[in-house]
């Protein structure tokens, strides 16, 4: 069975591909969410084979839920929309498929065998992802999108990844990894990533490593395995 | 005292020249306020040869010549300036001078001193912006008195031997400042009255001409038909005073008032050959009733025998006609003549402006439709997957919703009459929140509150829904919370208020590009309603967008219009 999950903010709408996927019996449905959050979330838990993505979503696009996604874990796409301005698009991102709503069964029987023909193989070179410009945030009861260029740095600790603006702390779901690959912020620390053009001086310890001052006044520790490529980056 | 009689006798050949004068074509530079060089150069050749003819009507005394030479001059001087009146003087000194005899230097040096003279109150007057005193015979009467004094002055200074200057001024002093300041006064005063008739004819005919423009102005805001015709060819007729009045397009009458129209009927084709031949070489075609004859085509005993026919144009093609008819006992007016050219230049720029403002709705219309197409798909796709997934469930809701579905697009398709009642309009917008909801379900609430006094006001149609749909595409469904739109129907002092409000604001950035259905609708209710009406909006990021349709309390009145 192919594991699928059904990313759409309208119910009906994933109810109905619900529906139509059960009838093809070669798919488990393994969640619906009604989001981008809630999709990067059960992306992490569900591990599914393929996830079938609405573009048009409230705040997180499908697009970006696309490029959120941690490499590792990235399955199988199938963009779903209602109505084909979309289609060149969702190709350039290397979607596996493109459907349109509403969805005949006819057509949904060749994305399935399409996936069989995928799935079965060993696993297919990655995609080349799209950069990240906003990173969405958790603010008490609403999603907070932090504009890459707005960030100060990125720590993690057992709480989970938390974004530093001048704003504020932001709990995100996206993890330093998939920052690190997908925005220009540098790994500076096994924990932190830093946005250099909010940098204004490296201190250096004796140890060999050091610490960072932000323009901000908050700092940052530099552990010396990143010192090194940071103070290349930086053109020393 | 002889001499005094003879001098009087010559002032009244100048006061002749001078009425003929003012009777002539080269009297047209004076009725003006402004003298261009030509003019002024008629002005030279006419007052140098006033200032010969003075020379020559002069009377021999003592050897010289008891003249009125310095009117011309000193008229010359005030009407045209210094340049102008010392010209004159010089031509007129010149040509005595070339006469020689006692006081021959004197007179010719005088002469264009006293034009000079002139030449220098006219300077005053026009420096004290007083120049409608120039024409003031009381000034030419002092001036020229004054001027001919010097003159005596001049002669006693240059003439030797003294003595004998000295009695010809005795002599010639008293007739000639009196006789050359009277017909000069004279002289100017008949200039003045012509200058004045000409004035009051002009404003005469000015005010005709307002009156007609103003009567008709926006008579033909929906171009020539018959419905408007009549009232028109009426006021043309009225104001002009001519026998009848026509009006025609490029076939048949549209309107025929005044005599004869018993015959001349309206919605006949058109039988005069005048007329065809107005239209066909878009030319004025006047027949005055004299050397060429008009003469009615329909009816023998036709009292009308002189025609103007004036064509109407726009952008050059001839639409139509305009005529005016003068009866047989009466001759056609030279100032109806020009005032029906006038009269269809008018009409023809009124015209122009009411093909303009159709094309202007026409494109508005077009805007229209390029956005309800560019609406559509998505709400359509969408809807139309809702209700296959709820069919499964419930059919019957499924049945419901595509019924509304039908009315929305039946709605949609007389969107392009024009104008709706309010409550047509919310049927319409209710049938779209019906579907909206069901594709959202819990994340999208409406609210919808009436004054139920306004449900029968006439509005343009698309006016709501576009702006109902923008709170819902771009509000609402951007949204992760459950998103409210209220609207609200309510009458605020003389306005009647449509405020629609959804608790996204998503709009307050971009007001321009993607609500590009707003503005249509704001440009729509005010080019049909007013720029006082039309949409506002307010907005507090993440918190509301309200978007308010302000229209008049009585709604849309004349709604002949849209249909074009």
């Amino acid at each position: 069975m192919i594991r699928a999950l059904i990313v759409d903010d309208e119910v009906h709408a994933r109810d109905e591909l619900e529906a139509l996927l059960a009838d093809t019996g070669a798919i488990e449905i393994v969640g619906k969410c009604p989001d981008g959050l809630a999709a990067l979330r059960a992306i992490k838990s569900e591990r599914p084979d393929v996830i079938f993505l609405d573009i048009q979503m409230p705040v997180i696009s499908g697009f970006e839920v696309l490029s959120m996604i941690d490499e590792e874990l990235m399955p199988a796409v199938v963009f779903v929309t209602a109505y084909d301005e979309y289609a060149l698009k969702a190709f350039e991102e290397n979607a596996l498929d493109y459907l349109l709503k509403p969805v005949e069964s006819e057509r949904l029987a060749r994305t399935v065998q399409k996936l069989k023909k995928i799935l079965t193989r060993p696993p297919q070179t990655a995609y080349p992802l799209a950069d990240i410009t906003r990173i969405p945030c958790i603010a008490t009861n609403r999603i907070k999108l932090v504009a890459v260029s707005q960030v100060e740095f990125v720590r993690s600790d057992v709480a989970g990844v938390y974004v530093v603006s001048a704003d504020g702390e932001f709990f995100t779901e996206l993890t330093l990894k998939v920052l690190e690959s997908r925005t220009p912020l540098v790994r500076c620390h096994r924990q932190f990533l830093i946005n250099i053009d909010r940098v204004d001086s490296i201190v250096l310890h004796e140890n060999q490593a050091g610490h960072i001052q932000m323009k901000s006044g908050k700092t940052v520790p530099v552990s010396r395995r990143y010192l090194k490529k940071m103070k290349e980056d930086l053109g020393f | 005292m002889p001499l005094l009689l003879d001098l009087i006798k010559t002032m009244a050949v100048f006061v002749v020249v001078a009425y003929l004068y003012s009777k002539s074509p080269w009297f047209k530079p004076l009725t003006t306020d402004r003298l261009r060089p030509q003019d002024k150069i008629y002005l030279y050749l006419f007052f140098s040869a006033i200032s010969i003819m003075g020379t020559y009507l002069g009377l021999p005394v003592q050897d010289a010549l008891a003249n009125t030479r310095a009117i011309g001059p000193v008229l010359a001087g005030i009407m045209g300036g210094p340049l102008l009146g010392t010209a004159v003087g010089f031509t007129g000194g010149l040509h005595r001078y070339s006469f020689g005899g006692f006081t021959a230097f004197s007179c010719g040096l005088s002469t264009m001193t006293e034009g000079f003279i002139g030449g220098l109150v006219h300077l005053y007057l026009v420096r004290k912006h007083h120049e409608d005193q120039v024409f003031r015979p009381v000034i030419t009467l002092v001036t020229t008195m004054v001027a001919e004094m010097v003159q005596m002055l001049i002669i006693l200074a240059t003439e030797r031997p003294f003595t004998d200057a000295v009695a010809l001024v005795q002599v010639i002093a008293f007739p000639m400042i009196a006789t050359s300041a009277c017909g000069a006064a004279l002289f100017m005063s008949i200039i003045r009255d012509q200058r004045n008739m000409y004035d009051r004819a002009a404003a005469a005919f000015s005010t005709r001409a307002f009156t007609i423009a103003e009567r008709t102005l926006g008579l033909l805001a929906k171009g020539l038909d018959s419905e408007t015709t009549p009232e028109l060819a009426r006021i043309i007729q009225e104001d002009t005073g001519v026998a009848a009045v026509a009006i025609t397009d490029r076939e048949k009458v549209l309107a025929f008032v005044g005599e004869g129209s018993d015959h001349h009927q309206i919605g006949h084709p058109i039988s005069s050959q005048l007329t065809w031949t107005a239209i066909e070489e878009n030319r004025v075609v006047f027949a005055d009733g004299v050397n060429r004859i008009y003469t009615c085509s329909l009816d023998r005993a036709c009292p009308l025998n002189s025609v103007l026919v004036v064509p109407l144009t726009v952008d050059n093609d001839v639409i139509g006609t305009i005529k005016l008819y003068e009866s047989r006992n009466k001759r056609f007016l030279n100032m109806n003549r020009s005032l029906g050219k006038g009269i269809a230049g008018l009409l023809s720029s009124q015209l122009m402006l009411s093909r303009y403002e159709k094309q202007k709705n026409l494109l508005v219309m077009a805007e229209l439709k390029l956005v309800q197409a560019q609406v559509n798909p998505h709400f359509l796709f969408n809807a139309l997957n809702t209700i296959i997934s709820i069919l499964r469930t419930d059919p019957e809701r499924a049945r419901d919703l595509l019924i509304h579905v039908s009315n929305f697009f039946r709605m949609n398709l007389k969107r392009t009459n024009g104008i709706a009642t309010l409550r047509e309009e919310l049927a319409q917008v209710e049938s779209y929140v019906t579907i909206e909801k069901a594709r959202f379900e819990d994340r999208l609430t409406v609210n919808m509150d009436f004054d139920e006094d306004l449900m029968d006001l006439r509005i343009p149609t698309f006016t709501l829904q576009p702006i109902v749909e923008n709170a819902i595409k771009h509000g609402i469904s951007n949204m992760l919370e459950p998103g409210v739109v209220n609207i609200h129907v309510y009458r605020a002092d003389d306005t009647a208020c449509i405020a629609i409000e959804d608790n996204a604001g998503k709009l307050c950035e971009k007001p321009d590009g993607d609500g590009l259905g707003m503005q249509i609708v704001d440009k729509r209710i005010k080019y049909l309603m007013g720029s006082s009406f039309g949409t506002s909006v307010e907005c507090v990021p993440d918190v509301m967008t309200r978007v308010t349709i302000r229209l008049p309390l009585n709604g849309f009145v004349n709604d002949s219009s849209t249909h074009s």
